[in-house]
């Protein structure tokens, strides 16, 4: 089946900024797909291109293989969007937000809207001014789950909520992801990306410097493993692929390449091993490998992270 | 003190925040008002000129209605059509500014819980406010000052020329004090404005009902007092101090209001509202109607009763102008014309000025909600740009017809109950409703700026304020008949004295619509706004 979104080489400037620098996305059907970065990486520029709010100085952009930008209402009609900064109409109660954003999008399954609203634990009788960030957040949340949309597009979609409301939120994508339905998610939250996400594309300075599945990318870092041997394991050092090897008696910690960790551990069954523990990498990991230049800038040391 | 804790840091915000728009608003408004006084003098160069214009405007109640008592018309002098060319204008000016600078820096920071950043902080109670009065007042002695020295510089007479100047100021304090009060009314700064607009609009027809009886209607309104210091007839300076205890007054008002609610709420709390949106309003068409409703209906109450007013006054036209011969000479001229009717042509004008606000301030609602973000989620469904923006617009060109109508509708029924003829009515409301063309090409020019860019919208209020100009001072300053012609309503013919004619009412509506039509085509090439 074709991809429901396909950008390749997207360009966007903003006087001389540029905000997108050549940009690749591509989100399949049925996929929940993260899109992480740091802020101001570009991700709502790009969210709000593939909407055809923006139009790309180049590059090319397609949404359910459509152009965005000329069909704009047609697909619209196909996708739910959540802005990550939920400004609504202060004189408008949620109640009425969620009915007139839902129902613009051309219907909204009313028992599913009054189980969300109950599960986000919503007053939608109150006017939007007097909502708190996390509950502005919720309106728009319930306005956009409550479609039975193919494409859910959701720009940090979690900003503001409490963690029971983040739980809610995460059975919630589950659900929709259960139903068949594909899901953008942006987000710099990792742990939610790791627990929702099949795939991911990591974005930086409005390129896209990594994507693929979660399992793909952590064959590009490093699993960390503390082993206690009977023979010291002091011979690893120089390996190919170990990195970090601190050896204490029979006790060994250390680092390993993600694609060297096959012949690392035929190595150490050689050793008789009497206890292994492994961490596989965390999306943290990679995502801090990948920033850890603008952290040293920053004065933070990567590796600590 | 310290409830005022922070006050000097906070005035300092203040006047940082505002290094560019206090200057615009004291330049803006300083040039208006001191260039209106040079242009007078080479208009009226001598006494047979003045005595003239006295004459002229003395007792006719329209030009009262939009001028003044006319102190010292009696024994006329240059200074004294000075006070009656600009005084009320000013008057207004200034409160407005007054109004929107106060309402800025007090409810509209706590609207953006900008209040509740800088109260974390050691900054008492009322030092927000006190901030906002301090230097919007200051804002207001200065506006005074250039105004002064400029009278002074253009020879007009020393004493009235600081009377008027400070009539200006103690406005100003007025509508300052007035403001601070709505702010803690209010429970929010939209709501803050429409109260002091409402004060503003009181104050304006208190005036106009005490000038034109001699009322003491007029000393409950702070333009009243303004104008009771008769710059240049026989100068009076305590009505200033009336403006001055009343702003003291006010502002401690303000200050007790604020210990009597809680942060972000107003006095006045909203009620609850219903949980499901009305079927009426799921569709773009029915979202505009809902969010411009409230709007939509204040201008047309608004008009109603400004056109009652000047219909009220109909019959009297007659009345005055048996007992003023001068006055009868000039409109004799109008041959075959009917006094009352004249005098409503020009009012229907000055009426379709006013709507005219509604108008653009109905289309600025579409920058407002795409600059606040508002408009993604709309545009993120199944909704065109095109119907976006048409929905608004449709609000805004029915909203005009509503709002001229309504205009019409109150000089109609007023007319009719003085002059006993119901049939005034009908022909009124359709008189007011050809100024409607007119007052949608001011429309559609704010619809070509904002499509655009919605940075460039704001400039359509400029094209209001040129029509305004033109149309209020283009008699006066005689201007030549190509730069009135820049007002779309100069345009129109003068209904219900004039014949209807249709040509020019089809050419204004061919330019509106290509006005919004151009606007339309560039809004659906542009990006959609980017906080």
């Amino acid at each position: 089946m074709a991809d429901v979104i396909e950008c390749i080489g997207l360009v966007k400037t903003f006087g001389s900024t540029r905000a997108l620098d050549g940009l690749d996305l591509t989100v399949a059907p049925g996929e929940v797909h993260g899109f992480l970065g740091p802020n101001g990486s570009g991700k709502t520029v790009t969210m709000r291109i593939v909407l055809g709010l923006l139009r790309q100085d180049s590059g090319d952009a397609r949404l359910f293989g459509g152009d965005p930008w000329q069909d704009a209402v047609a697909l619209h009609r196909r996708l739910a969007y959540v802005p990550g900064e939920t400004n609504l109409w202060p004189n408008l109660t949620g109640g009425e937000i969620i009915d007139i954003l839902g129902e613009l999008r051309g219907g909204i399954d009313v028992r599913r809207r009054d189980q969300l609203v109950e599960r986000f634990d919503l007053d939608p009788r109150k006017p939007a001014r007097t909502y708190s960030k996390g509950n502005r957040q919720k309106v728009a949340l319930v306005a956009g789950l409550s479609s039975d949309a193919e494409l859910l597009i959701l720009d940090e979609p979690t900003a503001g909520l409490d963690p029971l409301m983040e739980a809610v939120f995460q059975d919630c994508v589950l659900d929709a992801k259960a139903e068949g339905r594909t899901v953008l998610l942006s987000s710099h939250i990792l742990a939610e990306v790791e627990k929702l996400c099949d795939r991911v594309t990591i974005i930086r300075r409005g390129r896209a410097v990594q994507h693929g599945t979660l399992d793909e990318l952590r064959h590009l870092t490093r699993t960390t493993i503390t082993v206690e041997t009977r023979e010291p394991a002091s011979v690893l050092a120089g390996h190919p692929g170990v990195h970090d090897l601190v050896v204490d008696g029979h006790r060994a910690g250390f680092d390993v390449d993600s694609d060297r960790l096959d012949e690392v551990v035929s190595h150490l069954a050689g050793l008789g091993v009497v206890a292994l523990t492994s961490n596989p990498p965390t999306l943290e990991e990679l995502f801090l490998r990948h920033y850890g230049d603008e952290l040293a800038e920053a004065g933070v040391d990567a590796d600590a992270g | 003190m310290r409830t005022l804790a922070g006050l000097g840091r906070l005035v300092r915000l203040a006047l940082r925040r505002d290094r560019f728009r206090l200057p615009v608003w004291l330049v803006a408004l300083g040039g208006t008002i001191v260039g209106s006084a040079a242009s007078l003098p080479p208009v009226y160069p001598d006494q047979e000129a003045i005595d003239t214009y006295a004459s002229l405007f003395g007792d006719n109640p329209a030009l009262v209605a939009f001028a003044g008592p006319g102190h010292g018309f009696d024994d006329p002098n240059i200074g004294v059509i000075l006070v009656n060319e600009v005084q009320l204008w000013t008057c207004i000016g200034v409160a407005l500014m007054s109004i929107f600078l106060v309402n800025r820096h007090t409810r509209q920071e706590e609207d953006e819980e900008r209040t509740e950043v800088v109260r974390a902080n050691p900054v008492g109670r009322h030092a927000p406010t006190a901030a906002a009065v301090l230097v919007v007042a200051a804002a207001n002695v200065v506006l005074a000052a250039v105004c002064g020295v400029g009278f002074v510089a253009l020879d007009y007479p020393v004493v009235g020329s600081l009377v008027l100047a400070a009539s200006f100021a103690a406005c100003g304090l007025a509508f300052t004090g007035i403001a601070a009060v709505t702010a803690q009314l209010a429970s929010t700064s939209r709501a803050s404005l429409a109260f002091s607009s409402v004060a503003l609009g009181a104050a304006f027809t208190l005036r106009a009902i005490g000038d034109i009886s001699g009322s003491w209607h007029r000393w409950l309104s702070p333009i009243g007092w303004s104008q009771g210091v008769r710059a240049f007839a026989d100068e009076r300076w305590w009505p200033l101090a009336i403006a001055v205890a009343f702003t003291f007054a006010a502002v401690a008002g303000a200050f007790w209001l604020s210990t009597r609610r809680d942060l972000g709420s107003g006095i006045l709390a909203p009620r609850p509202g219903p949980a499901r949106a009305p079927r009426w309003a799921i569709r773009p068409e029915g979202l505009a109607l809902r969010l411009q409703r409230g709007p939509l209906v204040a201008w047309m109450l608004g008009l109603f009763t400004i056109g009652a007013l000047y219909g009220s006054i109909g019959q009297d036209v007659d009345e005055m102008i048996e007992e003023n011969p001068t006055l009868a000479e000039f409109l004799a001229q109008l041959e075959g014309v009917d006094l009352a009717d004249a005098y409503f042509a020009t009012t229907l004008v000055l009426q379709g000025l006013l709507a005219a606000g509604f108008t653009i301030s109905s289309v600025m609602r579409l920058r407002g909600e795409e600059v606040a973000g508002r408009a993604d989620p709309v545009l993120g469904g199944p909704v065109s740009r095109w119907r976006w923006a048409a929905s608004h617009l449709a609000i805004a060109g029915f909203g005009t017809i509503a709002v001229v109508g309504a205009g019409g509708l109150g000089v109609g029924v007023a007319y009719a109950i003085v002059s006993g003829d119901a049939g005034e009515v009908v022909r009124l409301v359709g008189a007011s409703l050809v100024t409607v063309p007119a007052v949608l090409v001011l429309g559609g020019i704010a619809v070509a700026l904002y499509g655009a860019s919605p940075r460039l919208a704001a400039v359509a209020w400029a094209g209001l304020a040129a029509a305004v100009l033109v149309e209020f001072f283009g008699e006066l300053l005689r201007l030549p008949g190509w730069l009135r012609a820049i007002s779309p309503l100069y345009h129109l013919p003068g209904v219900p004295a004039e014949a209807l004619r249709p040509a020019p009412l089809l050419v204004l509506s061919a330019l509106a619509v290509a006005l919004v039509a151009g606007g339309l085509a560039s809004f659906r090439r542009r990006d959609i706004a980017v906080r």
